[in-house]
């Protein structure tokens, strides 16, 4: 059997890849897809804790499905953001985006 | 009905008052039918609780009914009633003159705007004074005393179309608090000693020396004060003769025979403390008699009827004050029982003339009236010679008692001076009489048109005529014995270590006290007796300005218009100063403008720049995680 250590260092992996895409990238919609990436390396981490610490009992799988179900919800919101944007300005570009201050 | 009911007496003119002021305007009459019947009830009620009372066998001891009203920590407080027999006169007191005057009312009232708002507020009125007087704890009679002088306020204010009524209200009321602020203190200082609000429980106390002298004639003080303010003692007298800008009734009600005697009520109640506390009866006493001497001279040179029967008022109350002071509660209480049946009848036989005369209470334009008003002027007659105290009359009798008392207690020299207020109230009193029922009349056009007032006001005159001349005889053992109270009223009312003692006639003070008011009398006769203005004015013309004096009143309402003017106005500018500078300008707009400043300093370090915001989470969320470790190890 995969020992747990393995799913907390992949976890952790893509976890450290969301951030990097987060802080690194311009374009909205690869920002997004990295915050997916994070969300996915969280889900991760319940699920492996729960199989091997709790098993028998599903408290990990149910925030892994609410896990899913808030990330679409928020895409779905994030996305419509991103269409306005690119609608308004002509761009997706986030740095772009940069009047919503003093 | 038992005497531990008796808080149905206050229940009902409130429910009453309820009524009438949420629904009395849609009702015929304004519901003023409905004033008589809810005092009326108290009024029938009153004599459950008194048959109840003097039945209890072997002794007449106090009737004690409380509630627990709340429960803070170990501190439980408990309202309710304490009836004895201050208690039960009080009750026969307010209800009686409060019936009269409701009665009186329905006449006198006829017309007039706010009918039923009159009424409802009578009601409250008689509702707050029944629970003044039968309150057994300090807090119970704080709020009565605030309530009475709410109902004072609003009815003193009754005509507030008139800026003289309005201005009359708001001094009346501020004048009062200035005492009540004392009486305040006073009940907190005794509750800080005693941990109670518990009148006997805080008697007790004091009885038992647990309280330390000075700190107890402080306290004592400070709610004597509250008394002063109350009862018009000077110098807080200022308030009462401007107080009569209310209706008459309200005059003959509120500021003759029931509210300004609170003060009186409230001191006797507390009277064993007073006597435990060294020189505060002796206060007591002196307050009382220059409150006689100086209003007695105030009356003198006054025109207005409803102004010279204010200031025999607090005069009348500066005599109960006197015998409080001589350390006799029975005798403050029977004066405090006859003046409130013979002023209540002197202030209504005035309303009588003012409304049959639309509204003129000028001495001045009036006179000749007996024959006009045959019942007015007879009933008026019986209160004028009760009030300046001729035998048999009911004031003879108690103004009598108190003469008697304070040579006992303070010797000859304050009975000289109470004797000189005695015969200033005899010679006010008869020029008062003279100048408005005999002689010529002075006006003839107002003389033409007036007529006897309705049964509906002259019924009450009557009645009260009648209380006026024989409710002094109650002082005698076998009246009192016959109306089924234990002897007389020395009695029936006493402190608890002195005991009762039977009335036996002074020959000599009685004497003393005839030969005062026949002196009074016969001066005031020789001065206005067949409209002589030679001798009428040979006051104003031996000596203006001591004349001038008497009128204003010996300067009191200029003194203290010159002391809020200056004291007061000077420092609310320095006040105002103060607020406008520093508190303002420094503290309100300086802490905004500190607000402003830093804001816009600091605005610059929001970009607006998405991976800015999001920089700084993952950098505080790494941050976070190695402090973290740091402090796990």
């Amino acid at each position: 059997m995969v020992p747990l250590e393995n799913y907390l260092v992949l976890s952790a992996i893509v976890f450290a890849l969301g951030v990097y895409g987060v802080l690194a990238r311009r374009n909205a919609v690869l920002v997004l897809m990295a915050i997916e990436l994070m969300l996915n390396a969280v889900s991760l981490n319940f699920i492996a804790f729960a199989a091997y610490l709790d098993p028998g009992k599903i408290t990990g799988a149910i925030f892994a499905v609410f896990i899913i179900t808030v990330a679409a919800a928020e895409v779905g919101l994030a996305l419509a953001i991103v269409i306005r944007l690119f609608r308004n300005r002509a761009t997706s570009n986030v740095d772009e985006a940069a009047i919503l201050k003093w | 009905m038992g005497a531990e009911q008796a808080w149905l007496l206050a229940a009902i003119p409130a429910g009453f008052f309820l009524l009438l002021s949420f629904f009395g305007r849609p009702m015929p009459r304004g519901g003023d039918y409905f004033g008589v019947i809810s005092i009326g009830t108290s009024f029938v009620l009153f004599f459950f609780v008194l048959a109840d009372f003097l039945d209890t066998p072997g002794k007449v001891g106090p009737i004690v009914n409380s509630i627990e009203w709340s429960n803070i920590g170990d501190f439980h407080l408990r309202m309710g009633i304490y009836i004895d027999p201050i208690t039960i006169t009080m009750f026969g007191v307010v209800t009686t003159v409060a019936l009269m005057v409701n009665i009186f009312s329905i006449g006198y009232m006829k017309g007039e705007p706010r009918y039923y708002w009159f009424f409802a507020v009578l009601q409250m009125f008689a509702a707050s004074m029944l629970m003044l007087v039968m309150a057994d704890n300090l807090l119970l009679v704080y709020i009565s005393w605030e309530l009475v002088g709410v109902c004072s306020f609003l009815l003193i204010g009754f005509y507030w179309e008139k800026r003289s009524a309005t201005e009359a209200a708001k001094k009346a009321f501020i004048t009062t608090r200035v005492g009540d602020v004392g009486l305040l203190i006073g009940i907190i200082l005794l509750f800080k000693a005693t941990g109670t609000f518990n009148i006997q429980e805080i008697i007790h106390a004091a009885e038992a020396g647990e309280i330390g002298q000075a700190y107890l004639f402080i306290a004592v003080m400070a709610i004597f004060l509250g008394c002063m303010g109350k009862s018009a003692q000077v110098p807080f007298h200022v308030w009462l003769p401007d107080a009569m800008e209310g209706p008459t009734p309200v005059s003959a009600l509120i500021h003759a025979a029931t509210m300004v005697v609170a003060g009186v009520y409230l001191t006797a109640r507390l009277l064993p403390v007073f006597a435990v506390a060294d020189g505060a009866l002796l206060v007591v006493t002196i307050v009382g008699l220059t409150t006689a001497l100086l209003t007695g001279f105030m009356a003198l040179a006054q025109t207005d009827i409803k102004k010279v029967l204010a200031y025999s008022t607090v005069g009348q109350l500066g005599f109960m004050f006197v015998a409080l002071g001589a350390g006799n509660p029975s005798v403050a209480m029977f004066h405090l029982a006859t003046h409130a049946f013979f002023k209540a009848l002197l202030f209504l036989g005035s309303g009588s003339v003012i409304h049959a005369t639309h509204h003129n209470q000028e001495m001045d334009k009036l006179g000749g009236l007996w024959k006009k008003m045959p019942i007015t002027g007879t009933t008026f007659f019986v209160g004028s010679l009760a009030l300046a105290g001729v035998i048999p009359f009911a004031g003879f009798w108690s103004k009598d008692e108190i003469f008697v008392a304070l040579n006992e207690a303070w010797g000859g020299w304050a009975v000289l001076l109470l004797g000189l207020a005695a015969v200033m109230t005899a010679f006010y009193t008869t020029r008062l009489f003279i100048r408005t029922f005999m002689g010529k009349p002075k006006d003839e056009h107002v003389y033409e048109h007036t007529h006897e007032s309705g049964f509906v006001m002259t019924g009450p005159l009557i009645f009260l005529g009648i209380l006026a001349a024989v409710s002094g005889f109650v002082v005698f053992h076998g009246v009192g014995k016959a109306i089924g109270f234990p002897g007389g009223i020395t009695e029936f009312i006493f402190l608890e270590h002195h005991g009762p003692h039977r009335y036996e006639m002074d020959w000599g003070f009685a004497a003393g006290s005839i030969g005062m008011a026949t002196v009074g009398i016969w001066a005031a006769a020789w001065m206005y007796w067949g409209n002589s203005t030679r001798r009428s004015t040979v006051l104003a013309e031996w000596s203006p300005g001591l004349y001038d004096m008497l009128q204003k009143k010996f300067y009191f309402d200029e003194l203290y218009q010159a002391a809020i003017d200056r004291g007061v106005l000077g420092f609310s500018y320095v006040v105002a100063w103060f607020d406008r500078y520093v508190v303002n300008d420094t503290g309100v707009d300086g802490s905004a403008q500190a607000t402003g400043f830093a804001g816009g300093v600091l605005k610059y370090l929001q970009t607006g720049r998405v991976p800015n915001y999001a920089m700084a989470i993952a950098l505080g969320v790494a941050g976070l995680a190695v402090a973290g470790l740091v402090v796990r190890g």
